[in-house]
């Protein structure tokens, strides 16, 4: 296994492990604002991982690469709203 | 790692695959945005519904769904880093392994379809309920093109049409199963971890 491999496969353990700690949350453990915090974080973390490490943008200053990882700033604000807003 | 393949034109950016597969992939993330904003907006006014939700989806469908897209999409990954070092059987190889882990979450959601129907899990009088099918399925949908995908992708390369200096196509339908995956990764707490 080369080192693209090697880290490939480190970020799919990395994105596994992340999905069962969601799911934790998801037992309620936490309460309910600093649950959607955490998973605010995951969601951000977990689609910056994708995005750079298997969607290949990588390439500093490229529209496309700010574009996708706005969305994962954006969709992680949006559930911080909503757990703010008591929905 | 930088799987960025240049096939842009004279002094334009290379973009990872194609301009035209990025074209569907924004169109894509931007349907699911709005449909975020949905949720976001029908979660406000209907907060008991949303409250109560995800304790009565089967969390475990839930989960093993979202790992068999993130190990479907790390094969999709296997598959490009394959065919970047020449190796076409192996990338083939790669891809009909993501291309079984895409049946496995439509099997897997299908099973939880019917467990929602045993249960009482129907799409109406609930907004929560009706939020998540409308999800769901649409994801859904997406899930069949990037399984069409990656069929059309195992045949190209079963018939020896990529190289190490020429796999645009492959890396196009590896790209558009990354956008579904990514999809995945919002719907996946919005449904079945936010109480």
């Amino acid at each position: 296994m080369n080192i693209d491999e090697s880290r490939a496969t480190t970020v799919w353990l990395g994105l596994l492990a992340l999905t069962l700690g969601s799911a934790w949350l998801g037992e309620g453990v936490f309460p309910p604002g600093l649950t959607a915090a955490v998973v605010a974080l995951i969601v951000g973390v977990k689609g910056s991982l994708v995005i750079r490490h298997y969607m290949g943008l990588t390439e500093p200053g490229s529209r496309l690469r700010l574009a996708m990882r706005l969305y994962f700033v954006v969709v992680p604000a949006l559930i911080l709203v909503s757990a703010a807003l008591g929905g | 790692m930088d799987l960025a393949a240049n096939v842009a034109p004279v002094g334009a950016p290379a973009v990872p695959g194609n301009r035209g597969i990025w074209v569907g992939i924004l169109c894509e993330m931007s349907e699911f945005a709005l449909m975020f904003l949905a949720w976001a907006w029908f979660r406000h006014g209907h907060p008991e519904d949303f409250r109560a939700g995800p304790a009565m989806l089967n969390a475990g469908a839930g989960v093993a769904n979202t790992a068999v897209m993130l190990t479907s999409g790390y094969f999709a990954v296997r598959a490009l880093l394959a065919i970047r070092r020449d190796d076409a059987i192996a990338a083939r190889n790669w891809l009909v392994a993501a291309l079984l882990g895409g049946l496995t979450f439509l099997l897997i959601k299908a099973l939880e379809f019917r467990w929602n129907i045993e249960h009482g899990v129907v799409g109406t009088g609930n907004s929560f309920v009706a939020m998540y099918y409308y999800l769901t399925f649409n994801h859904l949908v997406h899930v069949v093109w990037g399984c069409l995908g990656l069929i059309w992708a195992i045949l190209r390369a079963q018939f020896g049409a990529y190289g190490a200096a020429d796999h645009e196509g492959l890396e196009a339908a590896v790209l558009y199963w990354h956008a579904t995956d990514l999809a995945w990764i919002v719907i996946f707490p919005l449904l079945y971890v936010l109480h």
